[in-house]
């Protein structure tokens, strides 16, 4: 499968991502059950639209729901937040701790990658984050390093990384 | 104007958001459909874009009485999935249902405004008959 597709592919669509977060968030106070009606509040979204969207999600298996309308997270579903959640919190982490990214921007790019990137990327990235934390003295100098580390592109406009093409400059034009 | 009438123009604003939503819904449902009952649930899905629509101009109505512009917030991809008869119905039921819930849950707030009192405990009236309606063809 080209890579793109797997975007389409990926069971845990981010809406589907963020209605089972929103779902988890509001239950913690509650034992774990939600109304619809505060799951649309918090997902700043219609009612009808989140009853629709928790019929493809209890399909799926990832909540149930009682009698009065009421739903909770299944076990399946629980998984799916936790995980979501431990890439977002890891990739937040490597935005503003390593890459010095202010805080605003690295809560927005974590959300939009949250759910897509996969288990070994997520836990290489905390094993990474625990080496550069760690007490190993070449991980503090390559972190301090890097933190003082003023690039600047050479006059070619191409280096061993962007190998051809200017991606600062790439990066510069780009209106996302 | 006070907090509690700012509160209300939001409750309302949410309200319309709702019907409008489930009057688009409506309308693509009528394309959604496949197979011969589609022809008997199109009459239904006819009226339930037009009193959706009805019922939303209703509340702008009430907002704009009230002295606001009505703001309408919504995020809609609805896809273009084929559906049969049962699962339209189902679907439908849930989105009415919802309305429903959301105009009670909207009725304590304006107790005490003998006209939005009735214009909402009017509102909860219609839904309920909808409801009960499509909840029967469902049976």
């Amino acid at each position: 499968m080209e890579t793109w597709k797997e975007f389409e592919a990926n069971e845990l669509t981010h809406s589907a991502a963020h209605h089972l977060i929103a779902i988890y968030e509001v239950g913690l106070e509650y034992g774990g059950w939600a109304r619809v009606s505060d799951v649309a509040r918090e997902l700043n979204i219609t009612r009808g639209s989140v009853s629709i969207n928790l019929r493809a999600l209890k399909k799926r298996g990832w909540i149930d729901t009682d009698q009065h309308h009421m739903v909770k997270l299944s076990p399946k579903g629980q998984r799916a937040v936790q995980s979501v959640l431990a890439k977002k919190a890891v990739v937040k982490a490597f935005l503003t701790n390593v890459l010095n990214v202010p805080e605003p921007q690295a809560e927005i790019d974590s959300c939009k990658v949250e759910h897509l990137i996969s288990r070994p990327t997520g836990e290489q990235l905390v094993h990474f984050m625990r080496f550069l934390v760690s007490e190993d003295p070449l991980a503090k100098q390559v972190l301090d390093r890097f933190r003082n580390f003023h690039d600047q592109c050479p006059e070619t406009r191409t280096c061993d990384v962007c190998q051809g093409h200017c991606l600062i400059q790439e990066l510069q034009q780009a209106t996302l | 104007m006070n907090h509690d009438r700012a509160e209300i123009v939001e409750d309302l604003n949410r309200l319309m958001a709702e019907e409008v939503e489930a009057f688009l819904r409506y309308f693509q449902m009528k394309f959604r459909l496949r197979g011969v009952e589609r022809l008997a649930a199109e009459k239904l899905l006819d009226e339930g874009t037009r009193e959706t629509l009805e019922h939303a101009e209703a509340i702008a109505k009430q907002i704009r009485v009230l002295g606001h512009i009505p703001q309408l917030k919504i995020e809609l991809d609805l896809h273009a999935s084929p559906t049969n008869l049962q699962d339209a119905m189902a679907e439908m039921l849930e989105v009415e249902r919802q309305a429903l819930d959301a105009y009670r849950e909207v009725l304590p707030r304006v107790a005490g405004d003998t006209m939005l009192e009735d214009f909402i405990r009017k509102q909860i009236s219609v839904e309920t008959e909808h409801v009960q309606e499509i909840a029967t063809l469902l049976e």
